[in-house]
């Protein structure tokens, strides 16, 4: 019993990770109905080009992070105005094959240029341990917790409280009536995808700088976000923080507890229980679509 | 013999894409991981591979014709691995194979290589069983998990003063039979098991399993991973605040390995095939031609990709053709100078001869601190 604290914390950790890293995703797939299986691509692209910022430019971490923060919302922006805004409209299955033709690209793409060797970002603060009692976690972990705590409120806030964020939610809801009203609603549909993008990105960069940076992360990061997603209910934040602390601490027990070996089963048997028993996820706000 | 098999294979339609004319270059195939978490090591075989390919050519080739070396992604899974070989002996007409990294995928290519009866090469594969299977098309020009055990486990004994010992390994055939093989040895000099745990390909966060192991306060861990898996979970380890010795098997010995780790690499120990230090001639020619085409140093697995380019090429000019059962016949009877040694294969088709290193890493540099020749397995 006296390993349950470090179990709990290593568990409010990841979940705080995972949430973070399918907080674009609840905007993309939540918000926008967007099916983005290249999701994960982006954390990719975030982490790597975190790398190529702090080690080939030479700038400090959070500089780094501003830079990749808008490089990848120009490249979300680009994404949706030349790729996604052809397919939109159509159904998802169109978004489903454009975007996983997109994730192989990019994979691809970055392997080409950067090769398949790992990439360390160099972080903001020093690894070394810090002790809570029982309780071990690194500087650097509470950083990205708190970094990812205060990207999560802001991307809240944004939605919840500014024009931008009226209107994204006018367009989701009704788009026809939305332009109607005079909303641009092309530039909402990319400013919500760039948004999403540097999202995953910041995130992406954020835990490069705990773990390492490498092309073909981005699988499992995929699969993760739309545990996440779906756990907590399609464009809820609350339910995305809810669906990346149970997803996390679940993990943590289970391997703390059975076994580290097979821990990535965990989360698909939380979806097969939520979809069995509250199908629109934790906190779905749209109870209507289950 | 060609003109039949491509006589059937044009009949069935295969082969359709490629023109049915005598090949003027030497085709060697080789299947090794280039996506996925162990894609970096992948790179690396590719890599020496690419450099023995390149002398050999420059030497004139094999059979007055060139070597052509083609590269197919396996991803280190059985099935991929599968794909890759069919494609390479349908599509590629190969003479030879090598490959595959990961042990589960070798063991997977194997049966397609004695399906088609083509010399298949692992320079990489550890896992001790694959080469008990009776497979004749079969040569591993490594070591295996049980012959490092053996080689190092009292070393490791008496100089980390090991008495509670925790293994941790990836979750594959390899990571499984390493863990399996140290422990048997170790526990054979009264070395106690604490604690055994296993994580899958492409982990990044191992603080559960690190709590697991503060608690089981071992004064040793043993550690099977490869590069990017490896250097996280060693700097985790750290980052835990745990100063327990960290020893084990895996490409820890390479500038890539450190550089990634950082400090928390200072201290451990590592079983390893082939270190760029090791002090001879051909290792030293060897590490300078390696640094000058990639601008690295070798590790365990460029060695690994030259090695067995090396033994492939030499045995095909031996054998004189490019027929698969002369050029098996020819295998088996390989000597081959290895910038780590001499190889020779048993009747099993396993490497002995070769030298195995001990490493500590100091200052940032692999220093050995232990050698000795691989002996045939009794």
């Amino acid at each position: 019993m006296d390993l349950f604290p470090q179990f709990l914390a290593n568990g409010l950790v990841m979940g705080v990770f995972y949430a973070l890293s399918a907080l674009g995703l609840t905007l993309i797939f939540g918000l926008m109905r967007v099916v983005n299986f290249a999701h994960g691509e982006f954390y990719m692209l975030g982490g790597v080009s975190g790398w190529f910022v702090t080690n080939y430019l030479g700038l400090d971490f959070f500089s780094g992070l501003i830079v990749v923060a808008a490089f990848m919302a120009a490249v979300g922006w680009l994404v949706d105005r030349f790729l996604i805004e052809r397919v939109r409209g159509q159904g998802e299955e169109p978004g489903i094959l454009l975007t996983i033709g997109l994730s192989i690209f990019l994979v691809n793409g970055t392997l080409l240029l950067v090769g398949p060797a790992p990439m360390k970002v160099a972080g903001a603060v020093a690894e070394g341990p810090l002790f809570f009692g029982p309780i071990a976690v690194t500087k650097l972990r509470l950083l990205a917790v708190g970094v990812g705590i205060a990207l999560i409120v802001g991307a809240h806030l944004l939605i919840r409280r500014t024009r931008l964020g009226a209107a994204m939610r006018a367009t989701f809801q009704d788009p026809m009536a939305a332009s109607l009203a005079g909303i641009r609603t092309g530039h909402v549909y990319a400013a919500t995808f760039a948004l999403g993008c540097t999202l995953a990105a910041l995130s992406g960069m954020l835990l490069a700088s705990i773990y390492s940076a490498q092309a073909s992360v981005g699988g499992l990061i995929s699969l993760k976000s739309f545990v996440v997603v779906i756990l907590g209910g399609m464009g809820s934040f609350a339910g995305a923080i809810a669906g990346g602390l149970l997803l996390g601490v679940a993990e943590a027990m289970w391997g703390g507890y059975v076994s580290m070996g097979m821990v990535d089963v965990i989360g698909f048997v939380l979806v097969i229980l939520i979809l069995l028993f509250r199908p629109q996820g934790l906190f779905s706000i749209r109870t209507e679509r289950a | 013999m060609r003109n039949v098999v491509l006589g059937g294979l044009l009949l069935t339609g295969v082969a359709a894409s490629v023109p049915a004319q005598a090949q003027d270059t030497v085709r060697i195939g080789l299947v090794q991981p280039l996506t996925g978490s162990v894609a970096y090591n992948g790179k690396s075989v590719v890599e020496g591979a690419r450099l023995a390919v390149e002398e050999m050519n420059a030497a004139g080739g094999v059979l007055g014709k060139k070597i052509e070396l083609i590269v197919e992604d396996g991803q280190c899974t059985p099935a991929n691995s599968v794909n890759a070989v069919e494609k390479l002996v349908q599509k590629d007409k190969v003479v030879t194979l090598v490959g595959a990294f990961c042990s589960s995928a070798t063991a997977a290519i194997m049966p397609v290589a004695q399906k088609y009866k083509l010399p298949l090469i692992t320079g990489v594969s550890s896992k001790a069983s694959l080469t008990e299977q009776g497979n004749p098309y079969f040569f591993r020009a490594a070591e295996t998990d049980a012959l490092m055990a053996e080689a190092f486990a009292k070393i490791l004994a008496n100089d980390l003063k090991l008495t509670k010992v925790a293994y941790i390994g990836v979750n594959d055939d390899w990571g499984r039979g390493g863990v399996e093989e140290f422990s048997r040895d170790l526990t054979a000099l009264g070395v106690k098991t604490v604690l055994t745990e296993y994580f899958d390909h492409g982990a990044t966060d191992f603080f559960t399993l690190l709590t697991k192991l503060r608690a089981a306060k071992p004064d040793g861990v043993f550690v099977a991973a490869e590069t990017q898996d490896g250097s996280i979970l060693v700097k985790q380890i750290r980052e835990m605040g745990l100063d327990t010795k960290v020893f084990g098997v895996g490409s820890w010995a390479t500038a890539d390995f450190i550089n990634l780790t950082g400090e928390a690499a200072e201290g451990i120990h590592a079983a390893v095939p082939y270190a760029s230090s090791m002090d001879t001639p051909r290792n030293q020619a060897f590490v300078q031609k390696y640094q000058a085409k990639y601008g690295i140093k070798p590790g365990k697995y460029g060695a690994a990709g030259y090695n067995a380019l090396n033994i492939a090429g030499q045995a095909i000019a031996r054998a004189g053709g490019t027929d698969a059962e002369a050029i098996r016949a020819s295998l088996a009877k390989t000597s081959y100078e290895a910038p780590n040694g001499v190889y020779k294969f048993t009747d099993k088709g396993q490497a002995y001869g070769f030298e195995a290193v001990l490493v500590r890493i100091e200052k940032g540099e692999p220093k050995v601190i232990a050698s000795t020749p691989v002996d045939a397995p009794h």
